[in-house]
């Protein structure tokens, strides 16, 4: 859009004296810009102004001016550089938004309130009455806001650092004076980088599966929703009815959305080439992403993270599920710091690949991850034994023994293959299920104990580590005493996961405490006989609320709780974790089973590998088996765009064994059938992982004719041609269904 | 970037192209597997799901994927569109109901034209033939317009004025479809008597009514009319046939049908004289919305849900998947499913007339495989069959279809052994049979001799045993002992049971006056019937088994037995002290129990036979099974009779009646459980508020 046009859009809605005032001061920023660009190459520093649109300067970093409304508290970030701006607040006003959303679009703080079973209401600095006391720090300012109405208070801390801008309330600065307005939600800078319908080129970035963008074209009102969802995966503590249509009335066909795994957010203007990254790093247990493209209510494009303090949820009052029930509200908020980090990118950097990699920076340098041993490994994990029904009982179902396994091993040697890890699944005496794993005690049916303990120590010489899997989530109440330490819902009544299969139908959680005593113990007891490789599951990527002999936990005490195992295992033993969120990347030294794709939602335009580009060249990535995948080409060159290493699921028995098992939905894993697959992609990948050793994705671009470009930090670039005829891109050509690697 | 979705749909079109141009001789098979279709970029969100042997349903890879959404024809965006027609070369016939007109696109999505306007009042149909000339359903107007390849109308056709179409019947056309010299068929609404068939000779002659679906009427239906009075009997609905909500044709003339809330005749495979073709079919839906004719002798149908069946010519059961967005906004997940049709590339498009769109997903590897190897199983290409199948069946190890198709081809190779493997994982009786009965037959052929020897030398160690103890009484101390333990009061019980299935009057006599049986005795006897019934539930010969392999419920057998057998005893007790019965509680369970003694001995029998018999001798099995039945019955009234004392009469009245105690036994635990249900409910939350006030 030509600056004309801006201002054209300016005096549109210029009505009133100070927005004429904006709109002299916002021509004469840009004529100010113009005349230094002009000037010379070597003044390329904006210079900040004591006043802009209606804000005032309140600090500067190295890279940044910002600037503040006393009124809204909205502000202005501008890149001292290039002048690029990213506003808290929409620029232009389509008059189709009533006060309610324009409440909503400037104020620095809005909450949702929740008063006698409505959670609807909204608190905002522009329609309420509302106290505020401004303080301005060196690096920002401090707001003491009270709204006299709701009697409900809380202080806004504003900085600006080089690292980009931090927005904070702290947990003891939130004051709930009276008793009839209770704080639902707490949003800050909601519309940070907002834009109307398609003035800005760009996108927005979903923290959906290993990442997703949203263009920021004019949607024509397609979408009804948005994508909403909670941070680190759903609540299970919380019963939420969902609707849905079932196949033959009786099947779900609406696979499990994937869950967020790492808190941020972000929206690139990539015609003005500054961007944001939003990393939520206070309070993201309890927080959800919104990402609302034009036509969701409004012609805004907004993105942001939403802190939930309380909610409301069903309280069935009797245990017969006919009866009635009640809507009651958490009568206790959660208790956390509420922070956002706004990291701002500009030039180069100003797109999804650089939020990535600056995330990434962001991890290292505050120890959230620590740089793994990254040599190259193809995965293959084993099942050892399942169960299925019998006359009276269960009776095991051999799948793939200790001899089995050094067979397997053997074999892919012979074929040159060495460079190997295993997760061996359901070496526990009793079989995958019989959960949880309180001893070292493997079946017999495997070779038992000792055997298994000979292997892991035989292979771990030839240099293959097999990992011992525990799913330390779940109990299974038709093997073990399920009657306490399980975990129930906010309504105190148990939560139970169904399976839907024929042998185990129910399982239910471990309460953390249990859980990490639990994995205490049976750690004891592995490192007592030499073995310390273990692969974690289920813990690892849920987290609930739940209530436990009349106390009630939050998100942030089974965070905590799974937190504290975690590390003390990462201690003492090689732990790797299946699908770990991003509290606990620093406990693993492999991320297994990394989301190659998003949920599909229709809103997504297109997926980019952004968790891949964060973690690959850090540890270790294993993509999710690839069995299971119906385009084995397409996910192979997923697997090489993204860096991950194969993953295999085997068993040496047919997998058409397991059809009476929980374990049913393996349909295909039998070794022999894998083996060729095995000995290539072991091949490929590791002649891939030659090139690119330890280093990490600098730069990740989607190329025109479906050509994705993929430029690591050693130089090594690989093009991949997921098109259907063979292109030519740098000069490389590239097959069809195919990838080429430059340096 | 925001021109991705358009390219990639431009590219699409462009294979498209470059494939007819190799000929649509080519189109039915070997082309689709080499050409690296392109790929959809996202992971499916919804689950695919086949059926396996037993026709329970699990899940398999993902057999299509979403691969884009056609949102606007060019330029134009689409108002409640109802129904399309996509034509080999990719031109899309779009009827754009809401804005009354047809919409046509190309293979790349460019619009060509739009016509109809002024002409379509409500239309609902559209049909276009290979040379472009379409012909639409409009319910509104009464007719079927016919416009050429230019958009001109050049017929219309309405209601027939002839007696056999029916007198008040009103011409609302719905959908429609031609075959190959212009007949049109047409699905009229509210009329229940078929589909319209009618000629384009003579400006429209009416042929009659095909494909009529049949009225059916359930016995319970049956017997409840005939206790309604006149008037209750006019309120009810009516039980006319349900017409077809929507059908296909395919190149050779036949009629595909979907009837919604037809159970077992919701699809159905129409030869030009009507018959369906269909005789085992798979699941269906209960809400079809239109079907489809693949390119692999394989249809498709898609519910009005968005939920995406596929089906082999058999009528069998291959995918189902897709879903009804009930707010989850992902991609290829429909509102409102109206029209299904296949691309020449098997990419499959569905019109969802709420979303005014259209989705199109394309096959995985997987699926294309899969009809690899349903084309040359059709065509009988067994031997090259077996290559895709393998490759299917390395995939996923459960797939139904692939199992049942493999155990056919190695079958006809002859590796029976194979063929009984696939026979037995696909639960497909008939193959199994017939692969047991080669394996049987070679075993016999090889080991018949060596039978006929084992026998000879039975036969001959017999005599000589025999001889041997009539000269030296070597087997004086084993008799001895036998007849010891025959001597013994118990053992003698319990082969009491030989002597009442022989002589139920004397045996009768002897438990009522003699004291030949025991209760201890009977619940012996009882104990072994339910272990050899179990036994025989669970582990009889495969073809004969009723329950699915892996699957126990021991626990609820033996309650189910115990609770049917003491409703029985006591019911009949209780008839028969007030009937003047003879007969004393325990005299009635001891003789219930050696009644059904036959039980005892056939079920070994039986037993054994079942895992050495084919199809071909399930007769020895069935006759067996009904033998001991009819023994079992006659005993029980015997018993009944000489008990108690009664005559013929009396036995039939007392039995009358204990049928009917039982029922109402049955009625009477039910509202007992009912009661004790609200009564333990309101218990269970007393304490409960007691326990929470106090511990508060």
């Amino acid at each position: 859009m030509a600056a004309d046009d801006k201002i054209l859009g300016f005096i549109k809605k210029g009505t009133c004296a100070a927005l004429s005032i904006a709109l002299a001061l916002g021509a004469g920023s840009y004529a100010q810009r113009y005349e230094y660009m002009l000037g010379g190459e070597n003044i390329s520093v904006v210079y900040a102004q004591d006043e802009l649109d209606g804000h005032k300067y309140v600090a500067s970093s190295s890279g940044y001016n910002l600037y503040v409304s006393e009124e809204d508290l909205s502000v202005i970030i501008e890149d001292k550089t290039t002048g690029a701006r990213l506003e808290s607040y929409p620029t232009y006003d389509d008059q189709k938004c009533n006060a309610t959303w324009i409440g909503a679009m400037r104020s620095a703080v809005v909450m949702t309130l929740i008063s006698a079973n409505d959670d609807t209401k909204q608190a905002d600095l522009v329609n309420d009455d509302v106290d505020k006391k401004i303080t301005y720090t060196d690096t920002g300012f401090t707001a003491t806001l009270y709204w006299n109405t709701y009697k409900l208070g809380v202080t806004l801390e504003v900085s600006l650092t080089d690292e980009g801008l931090t927005a904070r309330i702290a947990e003891d600065s939130i004051k709930e004076d009276g008793d009839s307005y209770y704080i639902g939600t707490i949003s800050m800078y909601q519309y940070m980088g907002t834009s109307y319908l398609d003035d800005k080129e760009g996108y927005m970035f979903i923290p959906d599966g290993n990442g997703a963008l949203v263009y920021l074209d004019d949607k024509e009102g397609r979408f009804s929703s948005g994508y909403s969802a909670l941070i680190y995966g759903e609540d299970v503590g919380f019963d939420e009815s969902e609707v849905n249509t079932l196949l033959l009335d009786r099947y779900n066909t609406i696979s499990d959305p994937q869950q967020i795994l790492a808190p941020v957010f972000g929206i690139a203007h990539t015609d003005d080439q500054i961007a944001f990254l939003g990393i939520v790093e206070d309070g993201a247990q309890r927080a959800d992403i919104n990402v609302m493209p034009n036509g969701v209510s409004i012609d805004y494009n907004r993105s942001y993270a939403r802190f939930i303090l309380r909610k409301l949820y069903t309280q069935p009052t009797s245990n017969n599920s006919t009866s009635g029930s009640l809507h009651v509200y958490e009568a206790d908020r959660s208790h956390s710091d509420l922070q956002v980090r706004f990291k701002f990118l500009s030039g180069e950097d100003a797109n999804y690949s650089g939020m990535a990699t600056s995330y990434r920076q962001y991890l290292l340098d505050n120890g959230l991850v620590t740089k793994q041993d990254v040599s190259y490994n193809t995965r293959i994990d084993f099942l050892g034994t399942e169960r299925e029904s019998w006359l009276i009982g269960t009776s095991a179902v051999v799948m793939t023994t200790t001899d089995d396994i050094r067979d397997i091993y053997e074999d892919l040697e012979s074929s040159g293959v060495t460079t190997l890890m295993s997760v061996y699944k359901g070496w526990q005496a009793g079989g995958l299920y019989d959960l949880p794993i309180t001893k070292y005690k493997a079946d017999s049916k495997i070779g038992g104990t000792k055997d298994l303990t000979a292997l892991i120590k035989e292979s771990e010489e030839e240099g293959i580590k097999i990992y011992l899997y525990d799913d330390a989530l779940l109990i299974n109440p038709d093997e073990q005493n399920a009657t306490f330490n399980v975990v129930k819902k906010v309504n105190k009544r148990r939560y139970e996961y169904e399976t839907y299969k024929d042998v185990y139908d129910t399982f239910l959680y471990v309460t953390p405490s249990r859980a990490g005593d639990v994995l205490d113990d049976v750690l004891s007891e592995y490192t007592k006989n030499g073995v310390d490789n273990l692969a974690i599951a289920g813990i690892t990527n849920t987290m609930y609320t739940y209530t436990y002999s009349g106390n009630k936990y939050t998100r942030f005490d089974t965070a905590e709780s799974y937190k504290s195992t975690l590390d003390t295992i990462y201690d003492s033993a090689e732990l790797v974790l299946e699908t770990p969120i991003a509290s606990y990347w620093s406990d693993t030294r492999a991320f297994l089973d990394m989301p190659l794709y998003s949920s599909s939602y229709i809103l997504e335009d297109v997926e980019v590998p952004f968790l891949s580009i964060v973690l690959t060249g850090i540890m270790p990535v294993y993509a999710q088996y690839m069995n299971f995948e119906a385009n084995k080409k397409e996910f192979f060159l997923k697997m090489v765009e993204s860096g991950s290493f194969p993953s295999f699921y085997i068993t040496k028995e047919s997998s058409s064994e397991l059809i009476n098992t929980n374990s049913c939905d393996i349909y295909s894993s039998e070794y022999s059938s894998y083996k060729d697959t095995i000995v290539s992609y072991n091949t490929e990948f590791k002649a891939l992982h030659d090139k690119t050793q330890d280093a990490v994705i600098v730069r990740h671009e989607l190329l025109d004719n479906n050509i994705t470009k993929v430029t690591y930090s050693n130089g090594v670039v690989i093009y991949i041609n997921y098109g259907d005829t063979a292109q030519t891109v740098d000069g490389i050509t590239i097959d069809t269904m195919s990838y080429e690697v430059a340096e | 970037m925001k021109k991705i979705s358009e390219k990639r749909q431009n590219k699409s079109s462009f294979i498209n192209i470059l494939k007819r141009s190799i000929g649509i001789a080519l189109i039915g098979i070997s082309l689709i597997w080499n050409a690296d279709v392109l790929t959809a970029h996202a992971d499916a969100p919804y689950k695919t799901y086949t059926v396996d042997g037993y026709n329970s349903v699990t899940e398999t890879q993902t057999a299509y994927l979403p691969y884009k959404t056609i949102t606007k024809i060019g330029d134009e965006s689409l108002v409640t569109p109802t129904d399309f027609t996509l034509l080999d070369d990719g031109t899309m016939y779009v009827l754009d109901s809401g804005n009354k007109r047809v919409v046509v696109g190309d293979a790349d999505g460019n619009l060509v034209t739009t016509f109809g306007e002024g002409v379509l009042v409500g239309p609902k149909g559209i049909y276009v033939t290979d040379k472009h000339i379409t012909y639409v359903a409009d319910r509104d107007a009464k007719s079927i317009f016919v416009f050429d390849e230019n958009g001109e109308l050049i017929h219309t056709y309405t209601r027939p004025q002839v007696a056999m179409y029916g007198d008040a019947l009103d011409f609302l056309p719905l959908k429609i479809v031609v075959n190959s010299s212009g007949t049109m068929y047409i699905v009229c609404e509210s009329n229940t008597n078929g589909i319209v068939e009618i000629s384009p000779v003579d400006n429209g002659t009416f042929l009659g009514y095909f494909g009529t679906n049949a009225t059916s009427a359930s016995v319970w239906t049956i017997v409840w009319r005939a206790l309604l009075t006149d008037a209750q009997r006019a309120k009810m609905v009516g039980n006319i046939p349900a017409t077809p909500d929507n059908m296909a044709i395919d190149e050779k003339g036949i009629i595909y049908t979907v009837t919604r809330g037809e159970g077992d005749d919701t699809l159905k495979r129409l030869n030009i004289a009507g018959v369906n073709m269909i005789s085992d079919p798979g699941k269906s839906d209960t809400v079809p919305a239109a079907i489809a004719v693949g390119n692999h002798d394989n249809f498709f149908v898609v519910s009005q849900q968005g939920f995406i069946y596929e089906y082999n010519n058999e009528g069998q059961l291959l995918f189902m998947f897709g879903g009804k967005d009930d707010g989850q906004q992902r991609i290829g997940l429909s509102t409102k499913a109206e029209a299904i049709q296949i691309g020449s590339d098997d990419k499959i498009y569905v019109l969802d007339s709420d979303k005014a769109q259209i989705q199109v997903y394309e096959p995985t590897e997987f699926t294309d495989y899969l009809h690899e190897a349903l084309y040359l199983f059709s065509k009988g290409r067994y031997e090259e069959s077996k290559e895709p199948l393998s490759q299917v069946l390395m995939m996923n190890n459960l797939f139904d279809y692939a199992n049942m198709a493999m155990g056919k081809a190695l079958y006809k190779e002859g590796d029976y052994e194979g063929a009984l493997k696939y026979a037995k994982l696909s639960r497909d009786n008939d193959l199994y049979s017939d692969s047991f009965w080669e394996i049987r037959n070679i075993w016999l052929k090889k080991n018949l001799s060596a039978v006929i020897v084992i026998i000879l030398v039975l036969i001959v160690l017999n005599k000589i045993i025999k001889y041997l103890d009539k000269k030296k009484n070597i087997l004086s101390k084993p008799k001895a002992f036998v007849q010891k333990i025959k001597n013994q009061k118990l053992v003698a019980q319990l082969r009491y049971i030989f002597f009442y299935m022989r002589h139920p009057i004397d045996g009768n006599y002897g438990i009522k006056r003699q004291n030949k049986v025991s209760v201890l005795a009977s619940n012996i006897l009882l104990a072994l019937m339910i272990v050899f019934y179990i036994i025989n539930k669970y582990f009889c010969g495969f073809m004969f088994k009723t329950v699915r392999e892996g699957q126990f419920d021991v626990a609820s057998d033996i309650i189910m037995i115990l609770v049917g057998l003491f409703l029985i005893v006591g019911c009949n007790y209780l008839m028969c002290t007030i009937n003047d019965g003879e007969g004393k509680f325990k005299a009635i369970y001891c003789s219930f129990i050696y009644s059904a003694s036959p039980f005892l001995v056939f079920m070994p029998f039986i037993f054994a036979l079942s895992h050495v018999v084919t199809y071909n001798e399930e007769f020895f099995v069935s006759f067996g099974s009904f033998c001991m039945v009819c023994w079992i019955l006659v005993l029980i009234f015997i018993a009944i009779r000489e008990i108690n004392n009664y005559t013929v009469g009396e036995t039939f009245k007392i039995i009358g009646l204990t049928v009917f105690t039982i029922l109402i036994v049955c009625l009477l635990a039910f509202i007992i459980y009912v009661l004790w249900s609200q009564v333990f409910d309101f218990l269970q939350s007393l304490v409960g508020e007691v326990v929470y006030r106090i511990g508060g």
